[in-house]
């Protein structure tokens, strides 16, 4: 069995390795064809924030009959939350499917490639944006069907889209960094506790104007309570609507802040599965 | 750090320690492996489940960083140089990793796009690999569809896209069947008759003994034996005797046979010794059985195979040294 065509070893690698933008590209490819191939993976990150517009704006439609409440249709209200959640969930699904990749062992091919670390985030989070666009222009879509009206135009619209797509990198950057951590389905757990517990404690039902005690403190500390603001500020009537500074910057700041801390909380544990 | 490598074996590896765990949970996985991998070999490294092997792989292949010591695969260190290594190996895990959602063309695109290979090559150099597997046809299924042996293939196909110095495989063929398992000998054989230096792990004897110019015989994380599979056979020297008796005349067959030689361990139910004297011996042996009035219940001689060896260093035979078939 020995060979008399021996290769010495090269001077340079045989690969000269993907490029940070190809590789993210090709595994963001990936991801839309799982959701093409099994709809049934992406149907839950549709249909929950839609049921959610839907049920929460039929169930508590009598809240805009509270004086002082910021829009006279309950969908408008209800629509803001129903968006970050799908962006949310978008996010988490990426932190799903790195889980199924771990156990399957295909994360083992990733680390294998001799490809940028950050593309192995890159590529799940540009399909988290992908499947957020979608998720959010459904959600606008059926809102609108439901009696949903933008009341700051096309701004105000853009802004739902920018809460949601902010929502989407943190939840991405939390599932990543959880499923890299955990590597089984218990991450998978602390991923939607964590969503349900950080949204609900926020002014995500009723404005803070209507909240009172532990609720009301904590919805004050509470990132996603400025990420809402941000993105209902085109469905709400002024004083407490209308897209402006004041709206915005608190908004931003959180997505920024926790998109930094999420993504890094993920690049380390994809540095972990090296342990 | 330098891109270039050292020139000299593809794999070196020194004073290698894997642990898991923490203090009263730890586990060392591989425990102080020295080793040299020549130039256009076979290497095989045979061992038992739990060995070591995969963890030594894992720590070779850059997906899990050692405890202590060195390695260089390539010419690069494994942890310093943890990309060219990526660079410079092909690698077909264990359990093909393979997406059953993507079609096999799919995933060559994929791995090429992954190893930096240029959109206008991408297309021929995955028609080739296709055609060099056989997977020409379910080129475009998807790999849920393919059977077992079309996924290893597959993985093969993978793992030489951008055409590697050094082919890991850990355990290619566990689970085929036979057809398969000699359709991937061969394949393993060509790549290494055209040059490619080949790591091969597996637990089948007689895939070391076909495949490998040299191996390394590995248990409890240790290499026991290594060396030319013919000389390290040859070290164990006389041929094995294998004899059946009832349970009851066990302890007298194993007094009369160590008059013959050395007592060899072997399976529950039987009595192994190394026949000193050889074939030539065996009649001696079956009249001194029939004088303790022991019932043979089975006789055989066996020459010294890498079970052999296995046994003679670690002194229990290797578990699952013959393949099972796919079902």
């Amino acid at each position: 069995m020995s060979t008399t065509n021996q290769k010495m070893l090269p001077l340079e690698p045989p690969s000269a390795g993907g490029s940070l933008f190809a590789s993210s590209n090709m595994l963001t490819l990936r991801a839309m064809r799982a959701i093409q191939r099994v709809p049934a993976t992406f149907l839950p990150t549709l249909a929950m924030p839609i049921f959610q517009a839907v049920a929460f704006a039929g169930t508590y439609f009598a809240i805009t009959k509270i004086p002082g409440f910021p829009t006279d249709r309950s969908i408008n209200w209800f629509l803001s939350l129903s968006g970050c959640m799908g962006g949310a969930f978008s996010g988490l699904g990426l932190g799903f499917s790195a889980i199924r990749d771990i156990e399957s062992g295909f994360m083992d091919r990733l680390r294998m490639a001799p490809t940028p670390r950050v593309a192995l985030l890159l590529g799940p989070l540009l399909s988290s944006l992908v499947r957020t666009f979608v998720v959010l222009t459904t959600v606008l879509g059926v809102g609108y069907i439901f009696g949903a009206r933008p009341t700051q135009g096309v701004l105000g619209i853009l802004m739902f889209y920018l809460a949601g797509f902010g929502l989407a990198i943190v939840a991405t950057g939390w599932g990543l960094g959880l499923a890299y951590r955990f590597r089984d389905m218990r991450g998978a757990a602390l991923m939607q506790l964590t969503l349900f517990l950080v949204l609900f404690t926020s002014s995500a039902q009723a404005p803070m104007s209507m909240m009172q005690g532990w609720l009301l403190h904590v919805a004050r500390v509470n990132p996603a309570t400025n990420i809402l603001r941000l993105s209902r500020q085109g469905f709400l009537n002024p004083p407490v609507g209308g897209v402006s500074w004041e709206n915005t910057w608190g908004g931003l700041l959180a997505i920024v802040v926790l998109g930094t801390l999420t993504m890094w909380f993920a690049y380390t544990g994809l540095r972990k599965l090296e342990q | 750090m330098t891109s270039t490598p050292i020139q000299g074996a593809p794999i070196v590896v020194q004073s290698l320690v894997r642990h898991f765990g923490s203090g009263d949970n730890l586990v060392t996985a591989v425990d102080g492996v020295d080793l040299v991998v020549e130039q256009g070999e076979i290497f095989g490294f045979l061992g038992p489940n739990g060995a070591g092997k995969s963890t030594i792989v894992r720590m070779l292949t850059t997906l899990l960083k050692p405890t202590a010591g060195h390695a260089l695969v390539a010419g690069y260190d494994i942890v310093k140089q943890a990309d060219l290594v990526r660079r410079s190996i092909g690698v077909a895990l264990q359990d093909s990793a393979i997406d059953p959602l993507m079609t096999g063309t799919e995933l060559l695109e994929l791995q090429a796009v992954l190893y930096g290979i240029p959109r206008a090559k991408m297309h021929e150099r995955a028609n080739t690999l296709l055609e060099r597997v056989g997977l020409t046809v379910a080129a475009d299924r998807r790999v849920i569809t393919y059977s077992g042996g079309m996924r290893r293939r597959l993985d093969l196909a993978l793992s030489l896209i951008h055409e590697p110095t050094v082919l890991f495989l850990d355990e290619p063929t566990t689970g085929l069947d036979p057809m398969s398992r000699l359709a991937l000998w061969e394949e393993v054989r060509r790549l290494n008759r055209e040059g490619t230096t080949v790591f091969l792990t597996t637990q089948y004897l007689e895939e070391a003994d076909q495949l490998a110019d040299r191996v390394a015989i590995i248990d409890h994380g240790r290499i026991v034996r290594q060396g030319v599979p013919k000389e390290l056979k040859a070290k164990v020297g006389a041929p094995t005797l294998v004899i059946n008796v009832s349970v009851h005349q066990t302890d007298l067959a194993k007094s009369v046979l160590a008059r013959f030689g050395d007592m060899r361990p072997t399976d529950e139910g039987s009595v192994a010794v190394g026949l000193v004297a050889g074939a030539t011996g065996v009649a001696e042996v079956v009249r001194a059985l029939d004088e303790a009035r022991i019932d043979l219940h089975h006789l055989e001689l066996n020459e010294p195979s890498l079970d052999d060896v296995f046994a003679e260093a670690t002194g229990h035979r290797l578990e699952g040294a013959t393949p099972t078939e796919a079902k």
